[in-house]
């Protein structure tokens, strides 16, 4: 942890969690949470075609993010006048490597969505569109979550594991 | 699409000669003007695809740099700072992304790192152990009366008749197709890949050429390599598989659970209850299986066993991976001598696996491979746990694999292998090594 010089032991900082930068890219780290902001310039006229495009982006969401399986939660709103657009995602493991895959796999959601809203968003199949997401990526200052070894997988794991275990115990009833 | 094949170094694209001796041999620079000598007197003995099957006096040699290589040698920060940065970095310093910490720690590494004086690499490779020292005399001849240049490390590797490696695994069975290599692609191969995953000056599978930096004529059909040096602690392995079972077929059938393999060499896949060593010798069946519609809960195959972990054709399909973008084209080649079958306790002498895998793109496809595929198991919903054979242990150390009625789970794996040794390197193409060569026009050079 930084700063660790600054703190003022308590009975609070001993639930203090280990938070490091991601290894290999931007973004804060806790045990297997990662964390990302996006920040990005709207192209002129952008912000009516995002509020166009939204509802089908929205809708959408859930099935790529499962395809995905490693994001947690994801949310992007436009702010300063509508000039600019940020994105707040956190996910599992680590994310620049993962950024060509998700690129690619997911180049529909995206291509019907941010070309004419995102500035520089060139399609999915140009090398400047990693760029663009790695130039606009910043690291949070603070970083919290609660379950930092719990995996999106991990969840839906349990939570498999524990409707089995309920039908267990409601069938010996 | 046509690859230069007279100007690529061969071991990219060709198998190397069965069975085989070779060695690497590691250089250090002082001077980068005897460095540069160096490289002028061994650059017609550098064996290119093209003439691989008849080498200059039987020789197989490739020279390869580390990113200090190149900087001692010479070459501005315009061209050293476009290079990948996992190149730039070195592999020792990418040790906490890739799991070698703990007992993986480079400060026990035995065979120098870019950091620690490993500059420029030489691979000799002979199909006779007799001919072997030839060939890496021509390494010692090419250094005579050279100053500001020292071997530093000799590495004996090589590939035993019965082409097992030290755990008792048949290797080397399965590769990809490349694109232009020539030929046809063997059963199993599947759609050949693209020439730019693994030489730079080819299209890759995002679409793009891949590329080098600096001018073209140095990086055009060139490529990165990344070599691991990891011992092997064959003792623990089968201790740890008489553990599992009493009995040999037990044990070989864990063995194989854990590889996805028998130790034959036969995939699970194809004979998931009974050891086919006939099938494993028989190329056009060896590799011809996938996962997605025949096994996808790893039933046959554990979605968990090495093969399918570093190499898992299609069972990712639902996912967002895309396995296409992280394949590698990995050699590899035993050090140290077999511990006798019936040996009851290790007897302290250091053996091992030296592999070199050859990528265009080390971020995208052996670092990949390495921390998201060897070192964690959350893309196949398994939490940390880790490879089976190759993986570290220091944060997980079990392994599991679906059985009727009830999966098997095992506990208690050690650390099978350690990692010994690590770099990214460069090899370059032909042209590539003579404008390097050539690239300091204040240097005329005496041969």
């Amino acid at each position: 942890m930084e700063n660790l010089q600054n703190i003022q032991e308590n009975e609070r900082t001993k639930f203090a969690q280990a938070v490091t930068n991601q290894p290999d890219g931007p973004g804060k780290r806790v045990g297997k949470r990662g964390e990302l902001v996006l920040f990005g310039k709207v192209c002129p006229g952008g912000a009516e075609l995002f509020r166009k495009r939204l509802p089908q982006f929205q809708a959408e969401a859930a099935y790529w993010e499962k395809r995905v399986g490693t994001v947690h939660d994801f949310r992007a709103f436009l702010f300063d006048n509508d000039t600019r657009i940020l994105f707040l995602i956190t996910y599992d493991g680590d994310f620049k490597t993962y950024v060509s895959d998700i690129i690619t796999q997911a180049h529909e959601w995206f291509d019907n969505f941010f070309p004419g809203i995102w500035e520089g968003y060139a399609g999915s199949h140009d090398p400047r569109s990693v760029q663009l997401v790695m130039d606009g990526a910043l690291t949070s200052e603070l970083f919290y979550v609660a379950h930092p070894d719990v995996t999106v997988n991990d969840i839906e794991k349990m939570k498999k594991l524990s409707k089995a275990v309920n039908d267990m115990l409601d069938a010996a009833n | 699409m046509k690859l230069e094949l007279n100007d690529i170094q061969g071991t990219v694209l060709r198998n190397r000669p069965m069975p085989y001796f070779g060695s690497y041999l590691l250089f250090s620079v002082q001077e980068k003007a005897g460095a540069r000598l160096l490289l002028r007197r061994l650059l017609p003995y550098i064996t290119t695809a093209a003439d691989w099957e008849h080498p200059l006096e039987d020789a197989w040699i490739n020279v390869v740099f580390t990113f200090e290589g190149l900087k001692k040698l010479g070459l501005g920060n315009d061209i050293l700072l476009g290079f990948p940065k996992e190149f730039q970095q070195g592999m020792a310093a990418r040790k906490e992304f890739l799991g070698d910490t703990g007992d993986n720690d480079p400060q026990y590494w035995d065979m120098p790192h870019g950091g620690t004086g490993f500059d420029i690499g030489l691979f000799v490779m002979a199909n006779e152990e007799t001919l072997r020292e030839q060939k890496i005399s021509i390494g010692h001849r090419a250094l005579a009366g050279i100053a500001g240049v020292t071997l530093t490390t000799r590495l004996d590797v090589g590939v035993p008749p019965n082409l097992r490696e030290h755990f008792g695994y048949r290797d080397g069975l399965s590769r990809p197709f490349i694109e232009g290599e020539g030929g046809t692609p063997l059963a199993g191969q599947g759609l050949p890949v693209k020439a730019g995953e693994f030489l730079l000056g080819y299209e890759n599978e995002l679409g793009e050429v891949a590329k080098g930096p600096g001018p073209e004529v140095f990086w055009k059909n060139g490529t990165y390599i990344a070599i691991r040096k990891l011992k092997q602690n064959v003792m623990a392995f089968r201790n740890f598989l008489k553990s599992q079972s009493e009995t040999a077929a037990g044990q070989e059938f864990v063995a194989a659970k854990m590889m996805g393999r028998w130790r034959s060499g036969c995939p699970l896949a194809l004979s998931p209850d009974r050891d086919d060593p006939e099938l494993a010798t028989d190329k056009e069946r060896h590799n011809a299986f996938s996962y997605y519609d025949d096994d996808l809960e790893g039933f046959k195959t554990p979605v968990g066993s090495h093969i399918r972990r570093v190499n898992p054709r299609d069972a990712l399909k639902d996912t967002i991976v895309n396995s296409r973008l992280h394949i590698i084209l990995r050699r590899g080649a035993a050090y140290g001598p077999m511990l006798p079958d019936d040996a009851i306790e290790d007897d302290g002498i250091d053996r091992g696996i030296i592999i070199a895998m050859i990528n265009a793109n080390p971020g995208r496809q052996f670092e990949f491979v390495q921390s998201q595929w060897i070192n964690d198991g959350n893309f196949i919903s398994q939490g940390s746990r880790t490879d089976p054979i190759l993986g570290r242990k220091d944060i997980a150390d079990d392994f599991v694999y679906p059985a009727k009625p009830v999966r098997k789970h095992m506990t208690g794996l050690a650390a099978f292998t350690l990692t010994r040794g690590g770099e990214h390197v460069f090899l370059p193409g032909i042209r590539g090594l003579r404008w390097l060569i050539d690239a300091d026009p204040d240097e005329q050079l005496l041969i």
